[in-house]
């Protein structure tokens, strides 16, 4: 193998890649060293055995399984894009008990969805302008929003559940309308689809692995870093927005409370997907397989009778073995290791 | 402003000139917000509540802003090392202050004093350990490391206590020192000036303390210096998890009661008084005793709008507010330090 194929370079698209020489085997290893999804392959497999062996429910019961790999994935892709670019969207869940509030508190249903979404673009763009703009660091700016807009979600709402007028219409939400296909479901295909374009096919989307990769050379080469971040947080402010409103027509009523378990859940998605959170690598396929895992986790572990607090518990300890066995995470433990090891060397050797 | 400085913009034309020093003057006031401001809006919040605000200045509702800022403050005097160190914050306060309550009720109950607040140590050591090593060993983001132990440390007291209520001893040395108290200062006031001195002189008299700071303000130099930087990380989580620790003792001591959900919004309360104190979440400067200051402000705040019968959400709303316009001066601040 030469050095060259050792290299990994984002973005790691293996259409892109040239697999150069060598035989099938080697060329077949350097795409897979290329890519960044194999913890949630991982992860994939394990939910696929264990639910086969112990909760065939998982699978025969599919259009429970699949609203809920909806239901976590469709953040986790918003929240893809902004982590590309090496920021974070700790605002996410609130974006989405707020939007759903907006709007059930509309009378016209259209107007209301329309409201919801114009309100999820509007957070993004506030958490882009203080991350960008302003100078803030993302998990701290976006954690100001996430306090801010849950407690404007509580205000909104008068702390109650706000049903929505057009009870009907949010009940005919929830009925499939292809085959097994629910309109959650559609809208997360659709929006798989369009943020997959986007981000591997056309040049702003591929931008954001640049601004992610190295923000200052990204600058230089003419790429313009702002705005590509505006667009980022925008994107998930929007998606957030939009599965704000999906949950509230589909439960006919919106939730003030909602999101913690969203927030927990898609990050975790995002992450085991293999999206580095330094910003740079990754990919949206990783992010739908690690919200395929986590999803049929959950359906997995509610079949079994298990209760929500010890489902956090799992997902919570998804997301700590995410983040910690990230490739930079590993390497970093293995430099701390080596020293403590042979640390009077080392300590020789640098001084 | 230098003598070289002063004739280069002297030269300009009058109308950059005013511009330039516009900026200059606008930086310079964030810089000043950002280090002196937070004694001026305290001050000015106390006041503009003891003269605007009914019944404010009264004894039980001054012990009443005691009684809920001292829980908060022990929380966020621990919680500081971890933003001075640069690793933002430590969300699993929340988990790791309830779980302090129930277990020292619980186990008081059940056992004895002693053996709880030996258990509730152990608790807090392990929540130390396992975030430093994640976020020091590891160099995994400390917002999403405890993030998952904040679920997983809620999970696993909700899943063993089932979210039931766990009633103290009606007169034991809990409820004792809940109800004791000297003029208008409950004794867990006394305790949080005492933990603010302490943990005031461990961040400013110790090696540990200068490692902290050294670590927040340049990690590669840290590490290169020979300081071993992961123990450093465990050590700040470790302060941070022990601040929880009392926190949640004082907090069950207040209501004599514990259950899994009396923390809520322990996590921002105290970021916020922290970054409101001053002390920078870019890590390398603050102090405890700023956060001491930031803690009344934030109450004495909370408490206003309690009286003026705003409820919780106004108050999240608020203090999500607050933490972005403090980060903001920060931020306006480091601009201005490093131009």
């Amino acid at each position: 193998m030469t050095r060259t194929e050792l290299e990994p370079q984002p973005p790691a698209n293996e259409e892109t890649s040239p697999a150069a020489g060598g035989s099938p085997v080697e060329r077949v290893r350097v795409i897979l060293s290329r890519r960044t999804e194999g913890r949630a392959v991982a992860l994939l497999m394990v939910v696929w055995v264990f639910t086969l062996l112990f909760e065939p429910l998982v699978w025969t019961s599919y259009e429970v399984t699949l609203g809920r790999i909806a239901l976590v994935g469709l953040v986790a892709l918003g929240l893809t894009a902004v982590i590309l670019m090496g920021e974070l969207d700790l605002a996410v869940a609130s974006t989405l008990a707020v939007s759903g509030v907006i709007m059930a508190s509309f009378d016209n249903l259209l107007l209301g969805v329309l409201a919801a979404l114009a309100t999820g673009l509007l957070v993004g763009a506030i958490n882009a302008f203080f991350v960008v703009v302003v100078g803030i660091n993302s998990f701290i700016a976006t954690l100001g929003m996430l306090f801010f807009l849950r407690g404007a979600a509580f205000v909104l709402s008068g702390e109650q559940p706000v049903r929505i007028a057009d009870v009907d219409a949010g009940i005919a939400f929830g009925q499939p309308v292809i085959g097994p296909l629910t309109p959650r479901m559609l809208i997360f295909i659709v929006a798989f689809v369009a943020l997959y374009v986007f981000l591997s096919h056309i040049r702003v989307g591929r931008e954001f692995y640049a601004v992610g990769g190295n923000r200052q050379a990204a600058r230089d080469a003419g790429i313009p870093v702002t705005r590509r971040v505006f667009t980022g947080f925008m994107i998930s402010g929007f998606i957030s927005a939009m599965a704000g409103v999906i949950n509230t027509l589909e439960r006919t009523a919106a939730d003030p409370t909602a999101g913690s378990t969203v927030l927990l859940a898609s990050f975790a998605a995002a992450i085991i997907g293999g999206v580095l959170l330094n910003g740079g690598r990754g990919s949206v396929f990783g992010t739908l397989i690690g919200a395929s895992a986590l999803g049929m986790l959950q359906v997995a572990l509610t079949l079994s009778g298990v209760q929500v607090d010890v489902q956090n518990i799992v997902i919570g300890g998804v997301l700590l073995l995410a983040v910690i066995t990230d490739p930079a995470s590993l390497r970093a433990a293995a430099v701390t290791a080596r020293s403590l090891v042979q640390g009077r060397a080392v300590r020789q050797d640098t001084g | 402003m230098s003598p070289e400085t002063a004739a280069a913009t002297s030269a300009r034309p009058p109308a950059a000139r005013i511009e330039e020093e516009l900026e200059v003057t606008a930086f310079k006031l964030s810089e000043w917000m950002a280090s002196q401001g937070i004694f001026i809006f305290t001050a000015a919040l106390v006041l503009f509540a003891v003269v605007f605000i009914d019944g404010f200045a009264s004894l039980p509702n001054l012990t009443d802003v005691f009684n809920r800022a001292a829980p908060i403050g022990i929380v966020a005097a621990g919680m500081t090392f971890v933003v001075i160190s640069g690793n933002y914050l430590d969300l699993s306060v929340v988990a790791q202050v309830a779980t302090a309550a129930v277990v020292l009720i619980a186990v008081t109950n059940a056992v004895g004093l002693l053996p709880a607040i030996a258990f509730a140590l152990l608790i807090a050591l392990a929540y130390g350990i396992v975030n430093g090593i994640a976020v020091g060993v590891f160099k995994a983001n400390a917002v999403i490391v405890t993030l998952s132990t904040t679920f997983i440390g809620l999970g696993l007291l909700r899943w063993l206590t089932g979210g039931s209520i766990y009633f103290g001893d009606s007169d034991g040395p809990i409820r004792t020192f809940g109800t004791t108290r000297i003029g208008p200062l409950p004794l867990s006031m006394i305790l949080f000036v005492v933990v603010t001195i302490v943990l005031s002189l461990v961040l400013t008299r110790t090696n540990f303390g200068f490692m902290v700071r050294a670590y927040g303000s340049n990690r590669e130099a840290t590490r290169l210096a020979g300081v071993n930087t992961p123990l450093v990380v465990i050590g700040a989580f470790t302060m941070s998890a022990l601040g929880a620790m009392l926190g949640g003792f004082v907090l069950a001591a207040f209501s004599n009661t514990a259950v899994s959900a009396m923390s809520d919004g322990y996590d921002f309360r105290a970021l916020a008084a922290i970054i409101v104190g001053g002390t920078s979440v870019f890590g390398g400067r603050g102090s405890v005793m700023r956060t001491l200051l930031g803690v009344i402000f934030v109450s004495v705040l909370t408490n206003i709008m309690v009286l003026t019968g705003l409820g919780f959400g106004f108050q999240q709303m608020a203090i999500g507010l607050l933490i972005v316009l403090a980060v903001t001066v920060d931020a306006l601040a480091r601009k201005t330090r490093a131009s």
